[in-house]
């Protein structure tokens, strides 16, 4: 590590420590579980930053691959265990492995269509881990919650058989969130929560076709809240009675609202793809007031990050004329962008992590003064839609195909 | 004959020239705003509406779709891109009652292209209606008949008469350095793989699904099916022939002096993908993966292959058009622009790369747009206009026949009837579902 960067760095872990409210001091060297899809506080950010600038010169070392099934899931880690999901022949896979070694500890299946809909198809969501649990939602509408330890199948829900629920047109997509007892899925116009421990339906919202985002926890006026995505609206209900608290309008062609909303204080940024772009929205007493609206940030799957006052994230619908953009969040402003084409990112500290949609790893200094590449790297083929994984001084990346592939940046140079 | 394709060229090609020339001028007085209304606000019709709106001919005043979300968002759209802030119908018929449009853009599935642009010229406005021009050969005859009674202009989706690269080979092709053609191939290729049933859910809410099929059989909703995936399930459309093909078939047409084929052949079918289902759980698309369709001319000979997998690996084009001629062989493609490969040694390959108005989605629509803008200003023919059109558009359409009743059908273009096949003749037409009628032609 250079040291003449240990005092920034230290700053920036610090800020965010402190936005994540964190009270322990786990230091530069802090490594830290990816229990859930974004990560421990739910933004896409890891606190690891000492391991990134490590492949700096060459492409990182490779620790293992291993073949998950057809889909789009990202990974979980919990205590050495990797979460993860694919298609095979008709089933959806939920896959445990051994996050150091790639090898299976355990595998659970079920019945599911390809739903191969202008795309590859295959799994969506990435399974939720906590505590000895883990939860599952199917674009089809079944929930499992299965053993961490041992796959094994302790409830097991039907949503759109059993409930009536609405299929949106790609299937649901939303991974799920647990909050205190409940487990809360994008299902329905805004929400659906279920008992953690039963599978029993707590609350459900009105009938509606739900956006693709995943269920975001957000604190508004101090209290607990959590914002669902619609095919219309971003809605932030009391995920204790499934009340919505504010809604905001936001209208997108074939219903695909998948980017999560970004919160920050009583401000909160929605953005999509197919045209129709980004804004910013001062949520008050009497509904939302637009700060602005542009529509040169049209995330289309893959959720920007909120980086020191930017938003950085992908522009464009999934193809090469896709752009990297840094966004100033007070005015909407596009700051710089890089041509990379499609894809998703994470960050650690004041680092991107961009994977393209070809397959290429680069990494980046989050400054929104320019786009400054710190290394680049070809880890995959075939077509990467799925947000990268930092965890533990490992970086897990998959392709559609279900190609996963597992860096290890503790060994660098 | 001969005089009469000299004067469409020459027609053509000063059109083409006008449409180029057309720009705002900013010391003339404001040129008329067009009421103009859309039918079908998905992702084409609302690609056609920004063209218009970019083009600042148009005052967008209806919008009409009978899906809820789509006309939400396209008014949306529209009234962040120009102010304009259209009423919404979920009927076309009440649009135009109302709305009096004096432009109407029809950008629906192909089995409800004939009854609103029929409705829409005998209603006083000119239409710009998507390729092809319908779902069966007498509702496009009905749409050339209905535009010509009411004296409106009627402008098919078909831009590849417009895009530069496609008149630069046209150019090519017509100065005889491919020398005499004698036959055309025309061809498109996918990667695809077998098709597994999906099962049936409920429509998108806000989607009135008895009216998305309208005059088409009632089918379950299928996910399948949309958006945008009707153009595989035969009762709404014609396939990758109908909806690639047509495109290609066109080119020919625009080449050739001759008005049609006096005989078509076609077979296929769905080896790769496997059967189609349609019971009342699942459903799988029913359009052919795998097609060849012939269509014998008095002076050449023009095919037309699909397949939906394998690509095209073993060629440079992936899509396109051959024209085989005695000095050579003029591709005209798509991202890859035109190329020419001549026979004899020493002649240097041509080359013409692609120029599109819109990159991302690959098309020349913005000048077909103001070359129909232009058309209803100077009252004359735009350069897809419907007689045209028609004659291209059926092409696929009695392919799609003969592919049915599987075998060749001779065809008699000048009275459009199929000669001595009373089963395929049937085929010209269907029965719509009530209350529909099938237009008279």
């Amino acid at each position: 590590m250079n040291l003449r960067r240990t005092p920034h760095l230290l700053l920036r872990c610090l800020r965010t420590w402190m936005a994540a409210g964190a009270a322990t001091l786990a230091g530069l060297f802090a490594a830290e579980d990816w229990p859930h899809y974004l990560g421990p506080r739910h933004d896409g950010v890891s606190i690891e930053t000492n391991r990134v600038d490590r492949w700096a010169g060459a492409a990182p070392a490779v620790s293992w691959r291993a073949q998950v099934g057809l889909g789009f899931s990202a990974v979980s880690i919990a205590q050495g265990r990797l979460l993860t999901a694919g298609h095979r022949a008709g089933r959806d896979i939920v896959w445990c492995l051994d996050a150091a070694t790639g090898k299976p500890v355990w595998q659970r299946d079920y019945p599911a269509e390809l739903g191969d809909k202008f795309y590859d198809g295959g799994t969506g969501a990435t399974p939720t881990v906590e505590g000895d649990r883990v939860y599952v939602l199917s674009r089809w509408g079944d929930v499992l919650c299965l053993g961490a330890a041992d796959g094994k199948v302790h409830w097991q829900r039907q949503l759109a058989k059993q409930e009536d629920a609405r299929v949106p047109g790609w299937g649901w997509n939303g991974s799920p969130l647990v909050l205190g007892r409940l487990l809360l899925l994008n299902v329905g116009a805004a929400g659906w929560a279920l008992d953690k421990a039963t599978g029993k339906t707590v609350w459900k919202s009105a009938d509606g076709e739900a956006g693709y985002s995943t269920p975001q926890p957000i604190t508004w006026h101090g209290q607990p809240r959590v914002v669902f995505s619609s095919e219309n609206a971003y809605t932030a209900v009391n995920p204790q009675t499934g009340a919505a608290v504010w809604s905001i309008r936001w209208l997108t062609r074939y219903g695909v609202n998948a980017a999560r909303a970004l919160v920050r204080g009583d401000e909160v940024f929605v953005s999509s793809g197919y045209s129709k772009g980004a804004a910013l929205f001062r949520v008050g007493e009497g509904g939302a007031e637009e700060v602005w609206r542009q529509r040169q940030f049209r995330n289309q799957f893959s959720s920007a990050l909120l980086l020191d006052g930017h938003l950085y994230g992908v522009d464009g619908d999934n193809d090469a004329r896709a752009k990297l953009k840094c966004v100033d969040w007070k005015t909407g402003e596009v700051q710089w962008e890089a041509e990379l084409g499609f894809g998703s990112l994470t960050a650690a500290g004041d680092r991107l992590i961009v994977l393209t949609a070809a397959g290429e790893l680069v990494m980046a200094a989050a400054a929104p003064k320019s786009f400054q590449p710190v290394a680049r790297a070809k880890v995959l083929e075939g077509r990467c839609w799925t947000m990268p994984v930092l965890s533990q001084g490992r970086l897990y990346c998959r392709n559609a195909a279900g190609e996963l592939v597992c860096l290890d940046l503790r060994r660098g140079q | 004959m001969k005089t009469h394709r000299r004067r469409f060229l020459k027609t053509a090609a000063s059109l083409g020239a006008g449409a180029w020339a057309w720009r705002p001028s900013w010391g003339a007085p404001p040129a008329e705003k067009f009421r103009t209304a859309l039918i079908g606000c998905g992702w084409w019709g609302m690609n056609i509406l920004r063209d218009a709106v970019a083009a600042g001919r148009s005052k967008v005043v209806g919008l009409c779709d009978v899906y809820g979300q789509a006309l939400e968002v396209s008014a949306d759209e529209v009234n962040d891109l120009c102010g304009d802030q259209p009423r919404k119908y979920r009927d076309y018929r009440e649009l135009l009652a109302k709305e009096k449009p004096q432009v109407v853009i029809i950008a629906t599935p192909d089995h409800w292209h004939a009854l609103p642009a029929i409705a829409a010229v005998e209603a006083g406005a000119h239409v710009f209606v998507e390729k092809p021009t319908s779902h069966t050969v007498q509702e496009s005859r009905a749409m050339l008949n209905a535009s010509k009674a009411a004296g409106r202009v009627m402008q098919v989706g078909l831009h590849r008469r417009i895009g530069p690269h496609h008149r630069e080979a046209m150019d090519f092709l017509r100065s005889g350095k491919v020398g005499k053609i004698g036959m055309v191939r025309l061809f498109v290729a996918g990667r695809g793989g077998a098709e597994t049933p999906v099962a049936h859910a409920k429509p998108p809410l806000g989607m009135d699904w008895d009216a998305w099929c309208g005059p088409a059989p009632m089918r379950p909703f299928n996910p399948r099916m949309h958006p945008g995936g009707w153009r595989n399930f035969l009762d709404y459309a014609n396939g990758t022939l109908g909806d690639w093909g047509v495109h290609w078939l066109d080119q020919v047409m625009w080449w050739t002096d001759e008005k049609h084929p006096r005989r078509i052949y076609s077979t296929g079918g769905r080896p790769v993908s496997g059967p189609a289902v349609a019971n009342d759980k699942e459903a799988t698309s029913d359009a052919p993966d795998t097609q060849v369709a012939v269509f014998e001319f008095e002076s050449f000979t023009a095919t037309w292959e699909h397949r939906r997998y394998a690509d095209n690996p073993t060629e440079r084009h992936g899509v396109g058009a051959y024209f085989y001629g005695t000095r050579g062989v003029l591709h005209i493609g798509w991202r890859d622009g035109w190329t020419f490969y001549p026979v004899e040694k020493g002649v240097p390959q041509a080359h013409g790369a692609p120029r599109f108005d819109n990159e991302k989605d690959g098309h020349n629509n913005p000048p077909l747009w103001r070359d129909f803008i232009d058309a209803i200003d100077t009252k004359r023919k735009p350069v897809a206009d419907i007689e045209a059109a028609h004659r291209s558009s059926i092409l696929p359409m009695l392919g799609m026949i003969s592919y049915k009743v599987g075998r060749s059908i001779q065809w008699d273009g000048v009275k459009e009837q199929i000669v001595g096949d009373p089963a395929a003749n049937a085929l010209l037409r269907r029965d719509y579902r009530a209350p529909w009628q099938y237009p008279k032609s």
